[in-house]
């Protein structure tokens, strides 16, 4: 019988069971592929994150303990692909005496480290000017003593002499951070600072300096350099945090107290599994929305055949079927059209992820296979045996027909629950955001990461809300609100228009439930898009403050490069370049980056908002900048650390160009500012660049800040010439540093996920509209050739269908774009912590918006002339037998 | 004497289907004039239905030649001058009882919610106007059905077995509606039925058996 039924099904309704595994297909394509994304996400991030870390690990040799023992320790816990050992030593301070001055510095620290540290790991030390042959110097150390390549350094002992040592070339370190960490150091401690003075010198000649100071064991330490075998990490950053985390424990175990771990690497995972949790629930906030859609999309289509699988099943009845039968043949009907739609499903699947999806990710896919086929499966049950379960228990063969609405409203609309959803989604919401929380928290070094999964209860009842809301608006609109659809379907009606919305308001359920479908899949494709872009703009204004414009020259300070200025605006596709002195101020006993700028020409080059400064008026601050000559804009971190007050004298200790000593400078201070192009992001200070070489006794300007009207990275190419002759100096673009900073979650695949997105809501946008057409299309085939027997023309066969269509997909497009905009500016609150800085207003995507209508647009015209070629033909067979 | 509304000769329908062919109208001649009261008597699947299709220009012959010099050609035939009543409940169910019968008119760009409301009254159904096509009973709905095919005042009516689902004495108001309009508008009509009693309230009545149409002398019926 089953086999029998089977056939049948093939046979005759293959239309519908088609149509069923084409939406469940979508089904399991948008699970899976959401699923990739969230996997290959996750890998992606733990390779990223590895790969960030030059040293995996610094192992502290403890005072008196056996370097040997703890290099062999290292080997049995972790097997290791590199293994150095490293001196640190403090020095009492550094000096030099270049033509008629001599500079001197603070305490400092030497590195002595192995000839081949550089290639062992890259990206510690980078060389900036001489050769890395010798002795090397911090690129701060060297502005501070004014020393470079050939120039002679005294080292200060302590405990021993001083000494001289030759520099071979100046360094940048990098990582200074983690290099000059504090390893062992409790946990809470507030991270050290790195040492504004280093020198870097060979391993051999590092023992033979400091062999004098050994007495002193807390001024000479070694540490273990490490880089791990990486291949046995597991793709998962929490998972690889974990085992990184147990082998540092592994080691401090066998090394008894006599080593300790600055475990860097679990430190990057740390971070990563973070983002990666943010990942997962931006996937989570933004895709179970779509998948809610594809699901009530199969079901629909699903129940576009229910008039007929009823007749269908009262007939199996009286021949005498029992429930459990009627049931087996729709288990395998579902079984039949579930396992087609997942086969298609998954093709799809590789599709998307081969077009979308890193070489490798499309693997990814199958990891979700058995939850996948569970989901389809479950869908197609509750597509197939549910009704046919609910319709053979229901006692009596009624052959009430669907199309003509009851005068009843349903239950939830007379209860309100639409509002009372969408109050409790702005109480819910409102709770959420006023508590000050964070959505994801990982405490660092903490292994459990905990997401606060309430905060999903004010979008999903946003969701609920609106879509209940969609319905009654429909229903609104056919009701009361018929003069509007008139006008709006009156083009298209040919003389019809009363009659017509006349019969779609009667059809108001199937009506209502096309809108929503449609509006949702708009809002769907809307909230992804609008989040993706915001997100991108707000990785390119923390690009922007980082690089401080299009495209950025920066000098070295033995070296500056104000005097090119001239040839940098001559390159073609420059807008403006203006320059900017970079100098270092003590405030107290910090020494912070001070900027000069000419307030009234720096806005020429880089775009300067209020949201920088303090009193939210960028055009104000400037104006006052210019007015007081010794003015000076402090960060906020500094003025709450020095308790300063708008207007205070602050002294400020400026290195004088002429003696290369440190002179006290007195500055007025007027105003906060938080943020600045090429400003570090924690305290920093703006003054006058005229005032700033005067008190410097040197105006050369260190940045210059350049906005291009042509391509940056031309114009970038064309300023790298110019500099050539300028040692150290650098050229970046805005789009470089981007792609530099922008964390892990847009590295990879926002852009991806919001691609699927619109393919998806594209396809279901236009297959709804030819669904909620093609709904009871045996009745509308009759209607159709009763209106043509009564005479009537094409255009006027037409004008019902196309009004139709216009309704369902205009009403569903525009309540679906404005309810796209409140769920993504609910979702940026919510997820504010994945932003940095946190947007002022929702970047909106009108190319991509537009080509979503476009495209669901032309998908209905699609599917409703699909329909109509289906009615083409009017049926005489209809009104002749009985 | 005016021209006639419908002129057939040799007129035949055959279907094909797979296999086999149905001559569902064999050879007919015939000719329907203004005021003309014809009943279509044959038992089911004689071929009535298909005859009715024919002469409303809703089908085409096989063979034969089939015109309504009085009408024009085919194409322009419906909805102004033919009105039909199908044998299959023919309202359209998301319209109401009003509009309905208002449809035709709109299709021919006519005003048509007097027109509409007059041809219910001439059923009796003017109370029904506001109800929809699943409110009725199956006489008020072939009922309605007859008013639409009234409202656009064709001179030609053409009513396939208007009164097969209904009772005797529903069965009688609607033939007794039909008559009414046909005596105040001398139009021509044509009613498709296998119940005699109705028949003979025609004035002419053709026998249709497998196929083969046997009309009355003309003279007969003058
Ligand atoms: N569209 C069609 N396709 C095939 N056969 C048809 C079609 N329409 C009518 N027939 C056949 O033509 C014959 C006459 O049908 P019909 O005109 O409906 O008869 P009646 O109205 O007298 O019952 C029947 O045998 C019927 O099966
Ligand atoms: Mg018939």
């Amino acid at each position: 019988m089953i086999r029998l039924w089977l056939k049948q099904i093939l046979a005759e309704r293959y239309g519908r069971a088609l149509g069923t595994a084409i939406g469940l297909a979508l089904t399991v394509a948008l699970f899976c592929t959401l699923g990739a994304f969230v996997t290959s996400a996750s890998g992606a991030m733990t390779a990223h994150a590895v790969a960030s870390v030059p040293v995996d690990w610094q192992v502290l040799v403890a005072p008196g303990a056996d370097p040997m023992a703890i290099a062999q320790a290292i080997g049995s816990a972790a097997p290791p692909k590199e293994l150095q050992a490293i001196g640190y030593a403090e020095s009492a301070g550094f000096s030099a005496v270049t033509g008629e001055t001599s500079q001197k510095t603070g305490p400092g620290k030497v590195l002595g480290i192995a000839s081949d540290y550089y290639d062992r790991f890259p990206g510690q030390i980078q060389l900036l000017l001489g050769s890395l042959d010798g002795v090397l110097i911090a690129q701060q150390t060297a502005a501070n003593l004014h020393v470079g390549p050939g120039d002679l350094v005294t080292i200060e002992r302590i405990g021993a002499s001083a000494t001289q040592v030759t520099v071979a070339g100046v360094v940048a370190l990098p990582n200074a951070d983690a290099m000059f960490q504090a390893v062992g150091a409790p946990k809470g401690t507030a991270p050290q600072a790195p040492p504004d003075n280093v020198l870097i010198v060979p391993m051999p000649q590092w023992r033979t300096l400091f062999a004098p100071q050994a007495a002193r064991s807390d001024t000479v330490r070694t540490e273990f350099h490490v880089r791990l075998d990486h291949t046995s990490l597991p793709p998962d950053p929490s998972a690889a945090f974990v085992q990184v985390q147990q082998m540092a424990n592994n080691l401090e175990a066998r090394v008894a107290g006599s080593a300790a771990v600055g475990n860097n690497l679990a430190a990057a995972l740390d971070t990563a599994r973070q983002d990666a949790l943010y990942a997962q629930v931006l996937f989570l906030f933004l895709g179970t929305p779509g998948l809610v859609l594809a699901i009530l999309f199969t079901l629909a289509v699903a129940a576009a055949g229910a008039d007929r699988r009823r007749r269908e099943q009262a007939l199996l009845r009286l021949r005498g079927a029992s429930l459990l039968q009627l049931i087996r043949l729709a288990g395998a009907e579902a079984m039949l059209v579930g396992l087609v739609g997942i086969m298609l499903g998954l093709a799809l699947t590789q599709l998307t992820t081969l077009a979308w999806l890193p070489a490798g990710g499309a693997g990814y896919s199958l990891v979700w296979l058995p939850l996948v086929a569970l989901t389809g499966l479950t869908v197609a049950t509750a597509a197939f045996v549910l009704p046919a379960w609910r319709e053979a228990s229901q006692s009596t063969v009624s052959a009430a027909r669907a199309q003509v609405a009851k005068k009843t409203c349903p239950l939830w609309q007379r209860l309100y629950l639409d509002l009372v959803c969408l109050t409790a989604a702005a109480l819910a919401f409102w709770y959420t955001a006023n508590s000050g929380y964070n959505i994801i928290l990982a405490t660092e070094g903490v292994t459990q990461v905990s997401v606060h999964y309430e905060a999903f209860i004010a979008p999903a009842l946003l969701w609920l809300g609106s879509s209940l809301l969609w319905m009654r608006l429909t229903r609104l609109a056919l009701g009361p609100g018929r003069a509007a659809v008139r006008i709006a379907i009156a083009p298209l009606a040919a003389g019809l228009t009363r009659i017509i919305s006349a019969s779609l308001a009667r059809q108001h359920p199937r009506m209502a439930h096309g809108v929503a479908l449609v509006a949702l899949a708009f809002a769907f494709a809307t909230s992804t898009a609008v989040f993706n872009t915001t997100y991108n703009a707000q990785s390119r204004v923390d690009a922007a403050l980082t690089n401080g414009a299009d495209v950025t020259v920066t000098g070295t300070a033995t070296h500056q490069i104000g005097q090119l200025l001239a040839d940098l605006r001559r390159i073609s596709g420059v807008a403006d370049a203006e320059p900017m002195m970079h100098r270092f101020a003590y405030v107290g006993s910090d020494l912070q980056d001070i900027f000069g700028i000419d307030p009234t020409q720096i806005g020429k080059a880089t775009s300067l908002v209020d949201a920088y400064f303090d009193n939210h008026d960028v055009g104000r601050t400037l104006e006052l900048l210019r007015q007081t000559r010794d003015g000076i804009l402090v960060s906020e971190e500094t003025v709450s650390d020095f308790q300063l007050q708008l207007g205070d004298t602050i002294n400020l200790r400026l290195q004088d160009a002429r003696d290369h000593q440190y002179h006290v400078v007195p500055f007025r201070f007027i105003g906060i500012v938080r943020e600045f192009p090429t400003a570090p992001k924690d305290s920093f200070l703006v003054a006058n660049a005229s005032y700033l070489a005067e008190v410097t006794g040197g105006s050369a300007a260190d940045i210059v800040l350049m906005r291009t009207v042509a391509d940056p990275s031309a114009v970038a190419a064309a300023a790298r010439t110019i500099v050539t002759a300028v040692p150290g100096a650098k050229v970046t673009t805005l789009g470089e540093t981007q792609a530099l900073i922008s964390s892990n979650l847009t590295a990879v695949s926002l852009y991806g996920l919001t691609n699927i997105e619109l393919a998806f809501a594209i396809l279901m946008i236009g297959g709804t509209a030819g669904l909620v057409l093609a709904l009871g299309l045996s009745e509308r085939r009759q209607s159709f050739a009763v209106l043509t027997a009564l005479g009537a023309k094409r255009r006027h066969r037409r004008a019902f269908l196309w009004s139709e269509g216009l309704l369902i997909v205009a009403g569903g497009t525009i309540l679906g774009l404005v309810a796209g905009l409140g769920l993504t500016k609910v979702l940026v609150s919510i997820l504010a912590g994945v932003f940095d800085p946190p947007p002022e207003t929702l970047s909106i995507p009108w190319m991509y918006l537009g080509a979503t209508v476009a495209g669901a647009l032309v998908c209905s015209a699609a599917a409703i002339m699909i329909v109509e070629a289906h009615l083409e033909e009017p049926d005489l067979e209809m009104l002749r037998s009985g | 004497m005016t021209e006639p509304l419908v002129l057939a000769n040799g007129v035949t329908r055959r279907f094909r289907h797979g296999d086999g062919v149905t001559n569902a109208v064999l050879p007919a001649s015939f000719t329907v004039r203004d005021g003309d009261r014809i009943a279509l008597i044959g038992a089911s699947g004689s071929g009535k239905s298909t005859l009715v299709h024919l002469m409303a220009g809703l089908d085409q012959p096989s063979e034969g030649a089939l015109c309504w010099p009085a009408l024009g050609p085919r194409t322009s035939l419906r909805p102004e001058q033919v009105g039909v009543v199908f044998q299959t409940p023919s309202l359209i169910p998301t319209l109401s009882v009003l509009e309905n019968v208002e449809l035709p008119l709109l299709l021919a760009g006519r005003e048509a919610y007097d027109a509409a409301l007059a041809a219910l009254g001439v059923v009796g159904l003017a109370t029904l106007a506001d109800k929809l096509p699943d409110d009725l009973s199956g006489g008020q709905a072939q009922r309605v059905a007859i008013a639409r095919a009234l409202a656009v005042c064709p001179r030609l009516i053409l009513a396939d077995e208007p009164t097969g689902q209904l009772d005797q004495a529903t069965a009688a108001l609607v033939v007794d509606g039909l008559l009414a309009f046909v005596s105040s508008s001398n139009a021509a009509l044509v009613v498709a039925t296998h119940d005699r009693t109705i028949a003979n309230r025609m004035n002419t009545t053709w026998i249709m058996e497998h196929g083969n149409l046997h009309v009355a002398p003309a003279e007969a019926v003058a």
